[in-house]
């Protein structure tokens, strides 16, 4: 073995300390959901008065939510399981079952609202205000999420990066229409779901500034080498 | 690459004992710490050997040192009900091909040009022989203080590598950069004092 090599091993072992292992990545993934859930149950309290009431009774708009959530959730899973050396990547096809619910319920309500309503569904007149909330309360989220991928590997950063962008976009719009719910149409599809695609895609293409084996490894380069 | 069946050939310590050492050393052990990576720097070495049969010894122990690095750096990621070998492969595979890229990128900006004798117009500037005397130059060393002198001893004279020149002194890297650099600038000011340049 070489001396230097030899030198590393010793230092790495001499600077070890104790260490927890990183939960699976189902029970970070509700970790951070929890978290990120109390944080956006604060801003809805605050924000109480200020939009119009969740359509409960109506099955589509339940449905679009559940799906948005599970998108959410199933992406934060992904995006944690990517940062974990050796897992099996085609697991995250699972997030395609979701994904698809989500686009489905919605896609299916813009053809319900163009049967109803005619050319003025495919109208742009929405307000412009869906596209910064929705950067802006997944904002913490997102904060969260990065903190956490932080600390995994940085194995596939622009993945990571976009899973877990999606993860937090998702959950924000899941988190918008509680106090946003007008018929989806359109618009809706382009704002809120386009939205939350350009979110995820912005963040992955910045994925390797934010997740990158020099910056993992740093700390212990300067003690150990 | 094929390395996870040849790794079960290679080795005696199976991939339940590596596991093992892994667990205790997550816990704080630094007995099985040091096991487990001397262990894992025997596999490293070949496998770097054999992906990259092209590499110096050198870079084959630069890459072993980047990924021990690593494997150390993301350890918290390793679930001891898992195998060890598949989460150490999966990390061994990225830096290799991290550093596959690190090399495209930088070789793309490198530009080859043929070594040609630089020569000028007035005769001072051709001289072959040292501008300065061997015995000046070394009293100068001499009267360095200890870091800049043992920076300018192993990276310049003894012509090492940064890395092993911060193995040797257990100087940091950027330490060694900095000594060096205030080296050269007051080499330059004492033998500028004594010999005035001609051209």
């Amino acid at each position: 073995m070489s001396q230097s090599t030899e030198n590393l091993i010793q230092k790495l072992a001499h600077n070890s300390v104790p260490i927890r292992p990183l939960a699976r990545p189902w029970i970070r993934a509700a970790g951070w959901l929890v978290l990120s859930g109390i944080y956006l149950a604060i801003v809805l309290t605050l924000m109480k008065g200020h939009g119009l009431p969740a359509k409960w009774d109506d099955l589509r708009f339940i449905l679009e939510q559940v799906s948005a959530l599970a998108v959410g959730f199933v992406a934060a899973v992904a995006a944690f399981a990517t940062i974990v050396p050796g897992h099996d990547r085609s697991r995250l096809a699972i997030l395609l079952i979701p994904l698809a619910g989500w686009l489905g319920t919605v896609g299916e309500g813009c053809i319900h609202s163009l049967i109803q309503l005619g050319p003025r569904a495919l109208l742009l007149e929405h307000d412009l205000v869906c596209f910064p909330f929705i950067a802006l309360s997944g904002a913490v989220p997102a904060i969260f999420m990065a903190l956490m991928l932080r600390q995994g590997a940085p194995l596939t950063p622009r993945l990571t990066a976009g899973l877990g962008a999606l993860a937090a976009a998702g959950l924000a719009n899941f988190f918008l229409r509680l106090f946003h719910p007008e018929d989806v149409t359109l618009m809706l599809l382009l704002w809120h779901v386009g939205g939350v695609f350009v979110l995820s895609a912005l963040a992955a293409s910045g994925g390797r500034y934010m997740l990158n084996w020099p910056s993992a490894t740093r700390a212990f380069e300067n003690t150990a080498r | 690459m094929n390395a996870q069946s040849s790794l079960k050939r290679i080795d005696g310590i199976s991939d339940d004992d590596l596991a093992v050492l892994m667990k205790i050393a997550q816990a704080g052990d630094t007995e099985a710490y040091t096991q487990l990576l001397q262990e894992v720097t025997i596999r490293l070495r070949r496998i770097v050997r054999r992906c990259r049969s092209f590499l110096t010894n050198e870079d084959i122990e630069d890459l072993v040192q980047d990924i021990l690095l690593s494997l150390h750096s993301v350890r918290a990621t390793y679930d001891p009900r898992r195998p060890f070998m598949p989460w150490l492969l999966a990390i061994t595979r990225n830096r290799l091909a991290d550093g596959a890229r690190r090399y495209a990128r930088t070789s793309i900006r490198e530009v080859q040009t043929d070594c040609l004798d630089v020569t000028f117009a007035r005769e001072h500037a051709n001289k072959t022989e040292d501008v300065f005397g061997k015995e000046e130059l070394k009293n100068a060393i001499d009267g360095l203080p200890a870091a800049q002198r043992t920076a300018v001893e192993m990276l310049k004279l003894r012509e090492m590598s940064l890395k092993e020149a911060s193995a040797v002194s257990g100087m940091s890297i950027g330490a060694l950069k900095v000594a060096t650099h205030r080296a050269m600038i007051a080499l330059r000011k004492i033998l500028m004092k004594t010999h005035e340049p001609k051209y």
